[in-house]
């Protein structure tokens, strides 16, 4: 319609400079005499408005850009109390944050166990809040039922970009990008990974080889050694550094086996009553010794014999010990109990290899928190409640341990936990625990809790930590009585 | 006037604590100036500050009011005042009365006065009525015109010229068309103040207003020619409202009226409710709440509720706007709004009230199984291929609770677009 494009330009421009239109013929209208320009073009508009909005014809519809519906949805919903308590919750959370994404973990989970699905109408709340906390993610199915996954393409399809940076376009990032991605890769595929990186590998710069081959510390496997022991022999010390470091993690490459024929002349049993060894300290260095990591001669000063000596520690077998003494591990360290710096060279290398059987044998000697991560989940719990309570130990320094252990902890460890926070000096320990302890105590504990809170107290981090148990475990039951 | 007893004081105090205080308080130390004549307590009260708290007492209302900052009312002051009184312990008879209490008073009086006026004026005098219309009319006359000429002014500097100004050209144009009585008009140019820059089709948009608002200016000076119904929109649209006492009078409509959906909205002054409802013949009528900000609005009545109660049209074309004349009781829950229509038929209808009353730029729309599809602010296709773009809509929640399938919807159809008032789902009528 060229009659309004022009009443548009005469407006715009103002019918000082620009007389309106002719109004068009077929509308059978036929102005009256003497108007100025300003009533032309108004009266003209007033006729386009009505004229626009009598003529309004609907869009045409895209039937391939239109998704298809959701289908059925069979599990029945989650109804009543256990919809207003969900509703509840992401609506107007009575809780704390972390609080409230536990519940809603424990919601999802407890519509799992009773073949219940999320109302349609909670959806849009409870996927928001997923996209904000990962823990709830993990939880979504498939307690969001057919609709919440439709919900999901529906947004994944909105927002699809590009195809994902794996694979082919890997070559093409940036340095840092790549690292990641390749980081990513190696959890999930890390042969492909070590395939990107070999199949690349003669075009990148050192500190691109440093960073990329670190990524490998991820599921680090026997097959990575090929790539490794090329490393070794890299041109830049940084890369071959990465790579006896890696090397170090497996005990049944050929480093570790060149490392073993090292040590092994070294270590005799001597003694007839009380047995020890007795230990050699390593020759200089040949250039093998050096390609597999062990530091040269310094321009100055004294050869580190002792420091080379621990490097051959961390990068041979544990088993060339035990094969010495003839002994099992705990015996063969009760052997060594006068040389600190060689137990803990031993210990590095068993934590690097998580080998359990040295583990098991370190953890009664060493307070080490990176000993008991290595220890599964039920063994851990026993060796934790050890540390803590033995008196000359700093409980702080077990956060970290206490928030990677599964949740609800074991009765023993809850109560000694608790009587840790309850302690004069309790409250910094309380405050550290707050995101971890409403789940970590089972359910018995929070009764204990409520009566500690009765109790006066001026540590008010503390009142608030023991407040979260009570509020989460009584949130709690009325999940679990909803979903009854 | 008969002294109080020491009961009558505590019977207007708020509250215990309040008499406690003023038990500390009822005694002639900290008091001065103290009197009081048939109708008046008055005193002065030394608090901790400089100024001493003035207190008067309207013993007839009875009133209170003192200086003091205390929200409790009566306050503590005037209890122990009027404690004193009460003993004879002050505020004797026969002093002259103290300025503040008699300003305070005067001002009462003349409030009173001022309002008997009005409620007797309204009803008995119309030769005051007639005057204060033509008074009132006279002054739009010279708005509405002031505001032709605007409208030449604008179109001849142009439409581009015009988006290059700041806001506060427009509020001017906005409060000149208060000042002339014309407040539904300045709101409309207010809102336009902001679309020139928020909107994409500014020009577009300012254009057919522009034209809307021309033809606006026609009208009102041939408004002795309109029918009745055709003026009562021409009112709403210039914003000159109705009183509700001339609509409650009017022939009541019974129910039971279906909720068929509400909406709110708030522009940072003023709050408004839109309630649309169905009558059992079919009739469609919204009822419109206001409120002040700060204040808060009547609870909005369930979407698909069936409400027992009467309601009064005001005049003007369908859908009307109505009032409640009769107590609201919701009897159940509806499972369905009803027959629907396609997008097609719902534009036609649009059109046909377009050429009935030109000013009205909102229709409410009952579509009939219409899918709801993502993209841009959601969209909405009926079965022959169809589409309308949605305003306003909480896409996410649309799509969560119709799953894309068809469903009943009633939204309001606005400027080519639909604001989605109420889905029926699964026998259910739910707002999105």
């Amino acid at each position: 319609m060229t009659w309004l494009a022009d009443l548009r330009t005469s407006a715009l421009l103002g019918t000082g400079r620009h007389a309106a239109p002719e109004p068009p013929a077929e509308l059978g209208f036929r102005p009256p005499e003497g108007l100025s320009r300003e009533e032309s073009l108004l009266d003209q508009a007033a006729m386009a408005d009505v004229a626009t909005r009598a003529a309004r014809r609907p869009g045409a519809a895209d039937s391939d850009e239109r998704p298809a519906p959701a289908p059925p949805d069979d599990v029945p919903e989650a109804s009543g109390e256990s919809a207003r308590l969900l509703d509840l919750l992401l609506n107007q959370p009575p809780v704390s944050q972390e609080l409230r994404r536990q519940l809603v973990i424990d919601w999802l989970q407890l519509a799992e166990g009773a073949r219940r699905r999320v109302p349609h109408r909670l959806l849009p709340a409870l996927l928001t809040l997923a996209d904000t906390r990962p823990g709830v993610a993990e939880h979504l199915y498939p307690a969001i039922g057919a609709r919440g996954r439709w919900l999901q393409d529906l947004a994944r399809h909105g927002a699809s970009g590009p195809p994902s940076a794996a694979g082919t376009d890997w070559e093409v990032l940036g340095s840092a990008d790549a690292t990641l991605e390749l980081e990513r890769l190696r959890r999930s595929d890390p042969a492909a990974a070590r395939g990107l990186l070999a199949g690349q590998w003669d075009t990148l710069g050192a500190r691109e080889r440093a960073a990329h081959l670190g990524t490998f510390a991820v599921n680090v496997q026997p097959d990575d050694e090929e790539l490794l022991e090329l490393a070794l022999d890299d041109k830049a010390k940084s890369v071959r550094e990465v790579a006896a470091n890696l090397l170090e993690r497996l005990p049944g490459s050929a480093r570790a086996g060149r490392m073993a024929a090292r040590l092994r002349p070294l270590l005799r049993i001597k003694g007839v009553l009380r047995k020890q060894f007795e230990i050699e300290l390593p020759p200089d260095p040949d250039e093998a010794s050096v390609r597999d990591g062990i530091p040269g001669d310094p321009r100055s000063g004294e050869p580190d014999r002792l420091g080379w000596l621990e490097t051959i520690i961390r990068g041979a077998p544990l088993d060339v010990w035990t094969a010495v003494s003839g002994r099992g591990p705990a015996a063969t360290l009760a052997l060594l109990e006068n040389e600190p710096r060689i137990v803990a060279a031993i210990l590095e290398a068993a934590v690097l290899r998580a080998d359990l059987d040295w583990v098991r044998a370190l953890v009664e000697l060493r307070q080490e928190p990176r000993l008991l991560n290595c220890l599964p989940a039920v063994e851990r719990e026993s060796a934790l409640l050890r540390h803590l309570s033995s008196s000359g130990r700093n409980p702080l320094t077990l956060v970290p341990l206490l928030r990677d252990q599964p949740r609800p902890w074991g009765q023993r460890l809850a109560d000694e936990v608790l009587r840790l926070i309850t302690a004069k000096n309790g409250g910094q320990l309380a405050a550290m625990l707050a995101d971890v302890l409403p789940t970590g105590l089972p359910l018995e504990a929070a009764d204990e809790c409520r009566r500690l809170l009765e109790r006066s107290d001026d540590d008010a981090a503390r009142r608030r930590v023991l407040r979260d148990v009570v509020q989460y475990q009584s949130f709690r039951k009325s999940l679990t009585e909803a979903f009854r | 006037m008969v002294r109080w007893s020491e009961e009558k004081v505590t019977g207007a105090a708020p509250d215990d604590s309040s008499m406690a205080a003023a038990r500390k308080l009822a005694r002639p130390g900290p008091w001065s100036e103290t009197g009081s004549n048939d109708v008046l307590v008055w005193g002065k009260c030394q608090g901790s500050g400089k100024t001493p708290y003035q207190v008067s007492v309207d013993l007839a209302a009875p009133a209170y009011r003192c200086s003091c900052p205390s929200r409790k009312f009566p306050c503590k002051h005037a209890l122990a005042l009027l404690l004193l009184w009460s003993r004879g312990q002050a505020a004797d008879a026969g002093a002259e009365t103290a300025d503040f209490a008699r300003e305070w008073a005067d001002q009462r009086g003349e409030r009173a006065a001022a309002l008997e006026r009005r409620q007797t004026g309204q009803q008995s005098d119309p030769v005051a009525q007639a005057k204060r219309r033509a008074d009132r009319l006279a002054l739009m006359d010279s708005g509405v015109s002031d505001f032709a000429r605007w409208l030449t002014d604008l179109v001849r500097t142009g439409l581009a010229a015009a988006r290059n100004q700041p806001y506060a050209w427009w509020d001017a144009v906005a409060a000149r068309l208060v000042d002339a009585q014309l407040p539904g008009l300045a709101e409309q140019v207010r809102a336009m103040g902001s679309d020139v820059h928020a909107r994409a089709d500014w020009a577009d948009h300012l254009l057919l207003h522009a034209g809307r608002w021309w033809a606006l200016t026609k009208a009102w000076g041939m408004r002795d020619q309109l029918s009745p119904t055709e003026f009562a929109d021409l009112r709403v649209a210039v914003g000159w409202a109705m009183a509700s006492a001339d609509v409650q009078g009017t022939e009541a409509l019974r129910g039971p009226w279906l909720v068929l959906g509400a909406y709110r909205t708030d522009d940072g002054r003023l709050q408004q409710q839109r309630t649309w409802l169905r009558g059992p013949d079919g009739t469609v009528v919204v009822v419109l709440d206001f409120a002040a900000q700060g204040q808060a609005l009547t609870a909005p009545q369930l979407a698909g509720a069936e409400l027992d109660t009467s309601v009064a049209r005001y005049p003007g074309t369908p859908p009307q706007r109505a009032m409640f004349t009769s107590p609201v009781n919701a009897r159940g829950l509806a499972q369905t709004l009803g027959e629907g229509c396609s997008i097609a038929q719902a534009l036609e209808s649009e059109s046909a009230a377009v050429a009935v009353s030109p000013w009205r730029g909102r229709h409410p729309v009952l579509f009939g199984k219409v899918r709801v599809s993502p993209g841009g602010h959601g969209w909405l296709h009926d079965s022959s291929g169809d589409a309308l773009p949605l305003v306003d809509a909480p896409l996410d929640s649309l799509l969560a609770q119709t799953g894309g399938h068809p469903v009943d919807l009633f939204g309001e159809l606005e400027e080519g677009r639909v604001r989605p008032l109420s889905v029926v789902v699964g026998q259910r009528v739910v707002t999105p």
